[in-house]
């Protein structure tokens, strides 16, 4: 589920996020502290495994250069954040973000906050990576042929397909965005039951055995294209590092996401943050997101004072909605969400 | 009812005025999927229903607060009634001159998710059936994990028995004697499934009299101290500014202590304080399922309820305590088993629970609250427990599995949505039948006896929301599969689930509440007969005397439904003649004739000679048939 009746894209929010790559025999430890400012591409966590965890080890990401054992209590000069890191082989963790980190949580990740976009998937797998998000383009070699660099975040900007994923993961991205794939060629890839997947209580528990890509889709399933809307986001920040979330798990809330920090010009000069008002007004942009009509974008032209009958016999209050086609459809309320 | 006005403390709303004398009250139900908000008001000296308001329920991000769907919904009311009700994000009370404003709130929640406990110790077979009978009427998921020297004791070689649903066949099953080896893989693995179900709370049963004698009992609190240690180290409270970990507040699972009562301070000090532990009375036979029933719903109000986004604002809004929607229906049911002297079957539908209660004229209670089996978010769970082609025998069309598993996964993702095409809706009514099936198969492996039903009271979306009533029918019958004569009565305004809360409050509101607007659908009469029912030949004849005089006799053959025209406020007398072989009530063959007037309804009187247990064609295109036939029947 997106955020109930929509606001799946907010261009810019102030958001707290845990910097955790997963896995409940990982331990972090972190390299930062309270009060420090990060780079997206800052190393901000060494990884400890208890024992060796096959969807962490495998993952790809952003692997910077260890350091040493970073003593609790010492005297961190705020304006220099990288300087005093000595190095050491080992696999570190970036930031992903670029912000304040505002906590150390006790399996050590470190929690940042960071003015930034934001993109909600609707259905999604993996642990979260970082990556330098590059837009699909097919290569000199051929129809079929990736041409991506391994660590990034690969925005496909429409469906997918098993084939795709499987280059995808042959080609290194350690993650994929899309706007939907079949169940099929998802469970395929997945090897795995969805249904139990996504009704699991841990995540972590639930990644472990899944391919180390982490995947979101920004509409779920089937075989709807990507609103210009998310195109035109991603595009934007095409080559920027974001921080990917898949873990999807309807009992715990818990929804794949795209984390883009803001660029700090864009920030100074034009901060205004997005607050989700779920209202839905005449002249609100929706998309529907179930029915015959699903994955169809379009303006709110009329709110139904009396409820309205649908071809299953059901009454429900309804919009009608002016599609980008230019056509008008009647809908029940409970099937749009509002995306801006 | 009791009245019990502003119950345990709770603070009223602004400027809260007396209970009894209030002439307006606003109900909100929080679901897991839907939050519906009712306006109560008087009406030439009576309590009606006024206005409803729905809304999605808000408890996940980016909103967070569960008042906030609460506001949406209440803003539905606003836009209908053209008062207003909220100011500045309160809900503004007491009723005001202009008719802005109520005098009282009440709340109820079922949002929030099952209170996850695991039972630990000496868990045999009766000390399960004993624990799952205690947490029937909550919201509640129950697992069993009885500690390994109590399974290498009690089972040497034998497959174990306890708890099936949550052992890993990789390891009870293995079979063959159990070395210290396979104690530690079952060690190893216990402590792997705490991690999987991150449970809220946890019981220790056990007397400590059998083979292993108390080490159940230290094994329970060892893993107990294990699982909180991984628990705080994964998901636990943060180490900022460089706070030192004994000083940040720890994740806790409280515990239940149900053991040998000698051993309590023992496993106080075992637990090494990590655990909050309570004690209640050792659970050793059917006696203590009450104290333990009591002490476990106290738990899910503290660590689920109170733990919803938002809950500190709802409580400060709200007359009472916002109660658990199932305890406000089991107080409703058993009021009106008592009210009429009837046996009184309930079955709410919803999106994460199925609840069926049965209460009987004599003051039995069965409760079963079905948490994670639902019709929305938690429909992936009915597939996974009946598998495809169990749902797919309730459709009169080919369908296939890739279609199904589609409308489950996007049925989990977008819970919210209602079926606009009648596929979509016959899918959805399918797994309601499903639901409820499972839910009265829950019941029966507690051991709970079925009391025949002289009223069934049905509530819930699918069912509050079917296009027809026919269709409502249809799956209570196809579900429950009732026997005799009963009545089929629907709640349209999903009321019947608050009542119990309000009637804490507002006892008379929730009585006239009930009568006027909330069991006003009264489908109608059902007689079912059962036995030896020959298919395609006549089951039974039903001989109807309306009160005009006007005379009719119906032949119904086994294998049908058919309906008689009796509708609301018309009565008739009823005779029953069955075939040889075939029961009505009265034992087979036995003819039956009412003695009192039978009540009509909006459907009619229906006659259901399908036979119990129903069993549907083997043959596809059969099965089709009949399932068609029998919707033709009933208006669905």
């Amino acid at each position: 589920m997106t955020y109930l009746l929509g606001w799946s894209v907010i261009p810019q929010i102030l958001v707290r996020r845990e910097r955790w790559p997963g896995g409940y025999k990982t331990k972090g430890v972190p390299l930062v502290f309270p009060g420090q400012d990060v780079l997206p591409d800052q190393p901000v966590i060494r990884l400890e495994k208890a024992e060796a965890i096959e969807a962490v080890a495998t993952i790809p990401r952003l692997s910077l250069p260890a350091v040493m054992d970073v003593p609790a209590t010492a005297n961190y000069d705020l304006g220099n954040t990288q300087a005093k890191v000595p190095q050491r082989g080992g696999e570190t963790l970036p930031a992903g973000l670029r912000g304040r980190v505002v906590d150390i949580t006790r399996r050590g990740g470190v929690v940042i906050e960071s003015n930034a976009a934001v993109l909600q998937g609707v259905l999604g797998t993996g642990n979260q990576v970082a990556g330098v998000l590059t837009m699909w383009q097919v290569s000199d070699a051929g129809e079929g042929q990736l041409a991506v660099p391994p660590g990034a975040i690969l925005v496909v900007p429409g469906p997918l397909n098993f084939m795709t994923l499987r280059q995808a993961i042959i080609s290194g991205v350690v993650g994929v965005i899309a706007s939907s794939i079949s169940s099929r060629d998802l469970e395929g890839f997945l090897r795995t039951d969805l249904v139990e997947l996504i009704d699991c209580i841990d995540v972590d528990v639930a990644q472990v055995h899944l391919p180390s890509m982490t995947i979101l889709l920004t509409e779920g399933l089937g075989t709807t294209a990507m609103p210009a809307r998310t195109i035109n986001l991603l595009r934007r920040y095409q080559g920027s590092i974001a921080l990917l979330s898949g873990a999807t798990s309807i009992r715990q809330g818990i929804f794949p996401e795209l984390v883009i920090s803001l660029p700090e010009a864009e920030v100074q000069q034009h901060w205004q943050p997005v607050r989700p008002d779920p209202t839905l007004a005449i002249g609100a942009q929706v998309r529907i997101c179930s029915g015959s009509y699903e994955g169809a974008i379009g303006m709110v032209d009329y709110l139904y004072l009396h409820q309205q009958v649908f071809l299953s016999g059901v009454r429900a209050r309804a919009a009608r909605l002016r599609l980008e086609d230019g056509s008008l459809v009647t809908v029940p309320l409970m099937l749009v969400e509002r995306i801006s | 009812m009791n009245t019990q006005p502003y119950a345990e403390g709770g603070r009223g709303p602004i400027g809260s005025s007396n209970p009894s004398s209030a002439s307006s009250l606003l109900v909100a139900d929080c679901g897991t999927v839907f939050t519906k908000v009712s306006l109560f008001g008087l009406v030439e000296g009576q309590y009606r229903l006024m206005a409803r308001g729905e809304a999605p329920t808000t408890i996940a991000p980016p909103y967070e607060d569960i008042t906030k769907g609460i506001i949406q919904a209440i803003n539905v009311i606003e836009f209908i009634t053209g008062r207003n009700f909220i100011s500045n994000g309160r809900i503004l009370s007491p009723e005001q001159p202009n008719g802005d404003g109520v005098d009282l709130f009440i709340s109820t929640i079922s949002a929030g998710g099952p209170l996850r406990l695991v039972v630990l110790g000496a868990v045999d077979a009766t000390l399960e059936e004993f624990a799952r009978q205690a947490v029937s009427g909550l919201y509640a998921e129950i697992n069993s994990l009885p500690s390994p020297s109590f399974i290498a004791t009690s089972t040497p070689s034998i497959p174990v028995p306890v708890g099936a649903g949550s052992m890993s066949p990789s390891t009870g099953s293995t079979g063959g004697p159990w070395t210290q080896e396979r104690v530690a893989l079952e060690w190893e693995r216990q402590i792997e499934r705490m991690r999987e179900l991150q449970p809220h709370a946890a019981l220790i049963v056990g007397m400590a009299n059998g083979p292993s004698g108390p080490t159940p009992l230290q094994e329970a609190c060892q893993l107990l101290v294990s699982a909180t240690k991984e628990l705080n180290e994964q998901y636990g409270a943060s180490v900022s500014a460089g706070a030192a970990v004994h000083d940040v507040a720890s994740h806790q699972i409280a515990v239940l202590y149900a053991g040998a009562p000698q051993y309590i301070e023992a496993v106080r000090g075992m637990l090494q304080g990590t655990a909050d532990v309570t004690r209640v009375e050792s659970l050793v036979s059917q006696a203590q399922i009450g104290p333990t029933s009591i002490a476990a719903g106290g738990l899910y109000e503290r660590d689920v309820m109170q733990h919803i986004p938002g809950y500190p604002s709802l409580r400060a809004w709200s007359s009472s305590a916002p109660a658990a929607t199932t305890t406000s229906l089991s107080s409703l049911v058993r009021f009106l088993a008592q009210h009429y002297t009837m046996n009184v079957t309930a079955v709410d539908i919803g999106g994460a629970t199925t609840t069926l209660m049965l209460a009987g004229e004599g003051g039995e209670f069965i409760p079963m609250v079905n948490s994670g089996i639902g019709i929305g978010s938690s429909v992936g769970a009915v597939l996974k427990e009946v598998g495809i082609q169990r749902v797919a025998r309730w459709l009169p069309f080919d369908v296939t599995e890739d279609e199904l598993r589609q409308y489950v996964l996007n049925h989990m993702l977008h819970p919210h949505v209602v079926p606009t095409s009648q596929r979509e809706l016959q899918f959805s009514q399918a797994f309601a039948r499903e639901a409820l099936i499972l839910t009265v198969e829950a019941a029966k492996r507690n051991n709970f006896e079925c009391i025949d039903a002289d009223l069934i009271l049905a509530t819930g979306g699918i069912l509050a929301h079917a296009p027809k009533l026919g269709q409502a029918a249809l799956i209570l019958l196809d579900a429950l599969q009732p026997r005799g004569v009963t009545s089929l009565v629907l709640d349209r305004t999903m009321l019947i689930s608050q009542l119990g809360a309000v009637a804490t409050v507002a006892p008379v509101a929730a009585v006239q509440v009930n009568e006027n607007d909330a069991v006003t659908h009264r489908l109608g009469t059902c007689v079912i007969p059962f036995g030896e029912i020959p298919k395609g030949e006549l089951a039974v004849s039903v001989g109807i005397e309306y009160t005009n005089g006007r005379q009719l006799m119906v032949d119904v053959t086994g294998g049908s439904i058919e309906v008689v025209p009796l509708r609301t406020n018309e009565q008739a007398l009823l005779s029953l003649f069955p075939a040889p072989g075939v029961d009505v009530g009265l034992g087979p063959g036995e003819r039956a004739r009412a003695a009192e007037e039978i009540d009509g309804g909006l459907i009619g009187l229906i006659i259901d000679a399908r036979g119990r247990p129903l069993e549907l064609p083997t043959d596809e295109k059969e099965r089709q048939a009949r399932l068609l036939q029998w919707m033709q029947a009933i208006g669905a």
